[in-house]
């Protein structure tokens, strides 16, 4: 099968920063696909690169297994998007902009404007002009708007922007549906995990303009590392403990009190029991798995960069 | 093409732009009356020589209301979507876009020169009547010199309407408004300068040719335009 969408080396390098530099991206046909990075990690560059909006001064993008030319603009009539902030006609009513939409669409369904504004849950007050709307009834209609021509490809930056938790909700059922019953394939771009983690079948982490890992949910899912952490005053007993009398090697402390062993082939009680009859004292031990945030953080943590520390206060 | 012009004034609603148009007209004519009347009554000498002078200054005063009102015109097709992001919305339509902005381009020119010669058929009209009544403005208005006119409205028209769009390649790299506004003033000034002369040669080659660069000039503003990331 094709693929939506592929980038080979994608580079962006402005006089003074290097702003996307050798992304290879792959959204596969009919999958959702979340991008993830921190502000300022060259997501929305990378949106704007296939849509035509910047030009790449590196490297090669690929929609739906076309090589993309610079100029050719046959391949938009297919992408339905919303970058950045959603920009209207102020003036213009929210049926106004979707029909004005269509007309350079070149896309000629009526009902598929109702459709869309039903979808979103817009329709009532598509009659009133856009400036009386709030950012979030705009995030709505943008997203009507881009799927108000039926795409093959939903570009979303960023789309969870100003949305009530209602609004959030719906959005994610929206999306999943989408990709279900229209068979849409869908790059949604976030800076917090919890939004995504939900939807998306592929998660690519970007950070400094690289993207650091491309990895599908389910496989991490199933690869997830489980470790069983063990809190005790004397740490370095139980460490000597751990060593000597049961030849684990795959342990870590974490902090003072904190041990966690990777090695889980020893059970849990041979453990607890082996550490109890050492005299080092216990105050829990617990089976634990690594959450898919700590292994985001641990990955855009080991690309060793600022924004590691916004993405952590986010 | 029609089709993208058609988008633009769906999209631009001008009709507060013929309202400024009639109100630029009554401002017109109100001031020229004032002239007519009052200069002319106080000192010896009135203040048009000739009908033909009346519709002169008829022309140069439209020609240059309209090359800055355009020029605002031009500032809210181009500019103003630049400024409210929907550039970007436009510019990821599966239209080229040189197109785009040439749509927008030819509602200005097209503006310019149908508001200067409504301008001046209303604005002559009124005064050509007046005067009909008061007199004061002697002598004969002949056909052949009313033709001649005519000619020279209409090429004029057409100079002043590629002039008006040459404040792009001031305002567009700025994606500035007042910019764009000022430059046109300058502009104003060098068309009328070039007012004086009345051969035949100068009123054929003088409007055509400021109607050349003015094009050549806003199609140097956006001749990179394919290539130009929007950010």
């Amino acid at each position: 099968m094709v693929d939506a969408v592929r980038t080979q080396m994608l580079t962006k390098h402005y006089r003074a920063a290097d702003v996307v530099t050798n992304v290879n991206l792959t959204v596969k046909k009919g999958e959702i696909y979340g991008f993830l990075g921190p502000n300022g990690a060259g997501k929305s560059t990378v949106m704007k690169m296939l849509l035509g909006l910047v030009r790449p001064t590196g490297g090669e993008v690929e929609l739906f297994g076309e090589k993309l030319i610079p100029g050719s603009v046959e391949h938009l009539k297919r992408i339905g998007h919303l970058i950045e902030t959603p920009a209207f006609y102020e003036r213009m009513t929210a049926r106004e902009n979707l029909e004005l939409h269509a007309e350079y669409m070149g896309y000629h369904v009526r009902e598929s404007i109702d459709e869309a504004l039903q979808m979103v849950q817009l329709l009532g007050v598509e009659g009133k002009p856009v400036k009386q709307f709030s950012l979030g009834m705009k995030q709505r209609l943008a997203i009507a708007r881009a799927i108000s021509t039926r795409p093959e490809l939903l570009l979303l930056d960023e789309p969870i922007n100003g949305l009530d938790p209602e609004g959030i909700q719906l959005m994610r059922g929206l999306f999943r549906r989408l990709r279900d019953e229209w068979g849409i394939s869908i790059l949604i771009s976030s800076h917090l995990l919890s939004e995504i983690e939900q939807v998306a079948d592929t998660i690519g982490v970007i950070d400094g303009g690289r993207l650091l890992k491309e990895v599908s949910l389910e496989e991490l899912r199933a690869s997830k590392t489980d470790y069983i952490e063990i809190t005790t005053a004397q740490a370095s007993l139980a460490a000597y403990v751990l060593t000597e009398k049961l030849g684990l090697e795959r342990f870590k402390q974490i902090g003072e009190r904190t041990l966690r062993v990777y090695d889980t082939h020893v059970p849990q009680e041979t453990l607890s029991k082996t550490l109890i009859l050492n005299e080092v004292p216990i105050e829990s031990i617990n089976r634990r798995h690594h959450t898919l945030e700590e292994y985001f953080f641990d990955m855009v943590k080991g690309g060793d960069n600022h924004a590691a520390s916004r993405q952590a206060g986010a | 093409m029609l089709h993208l012009v058609k988008l633009e004034l769906k999209k631009g609603s001008l009709r507060g732009y013929v309202y400024g148009a009639l109100i630029a007209y009554a401002a017109i004519a109100a001031f020229l009356l004032l002239l007519y009347f009052f200069e002319g009554s106080d000192s010896s000498a009135p203040a048009f020589g000739s009908q033909l002078e009346i519709l002169g200054i008829v022309n140069t005063m439209v020609g240059a209301t309209f090359v800055v009102y355009s020029s605002a015109l031009l500032s809210r097709l181009v500019i103003g979507e630049f400024k409210d992001k929907t550039m970007a919305l436009l510019f990821a339509y599966p239209v080229n876009r040189k197109q785009l902005i040439f749509a927008k381009l030819s509602i200005v020119f097209a503006w310019c020169f149908a508001n200067i010669v409504i301008g001046n058929i209303v604005i002559d009209a009124i005064m050509l009547t007046v005067n009909h009544y008061t007199g004061m403005v002697g002598g004969e208005l002949s056909g052949s010199q009313l033709m001649q006119h005519v000619g020279f409205v209409l090429l004029q028209g057409v100079g002043a309407a590629g002039m008006s769009l040459l404040p792009l390649l001031v305002g567009l790299p700025r994606r500035s408004v007042p910019a764009t506004i000022v430059s046109s003033i300058f502009i104003v000034s060098i068309i009328n300068s070039n007012n004086g002369g009345f051969s035949l040669s100068s009123i054929i080659a003088i409007p055509l040719s400021l109607a050349a660069v003015g094009i050549f000039g806003a199609y140097l503003s956006f001749r990179n335009i394919d290539k130009a990331d929007v950010a």
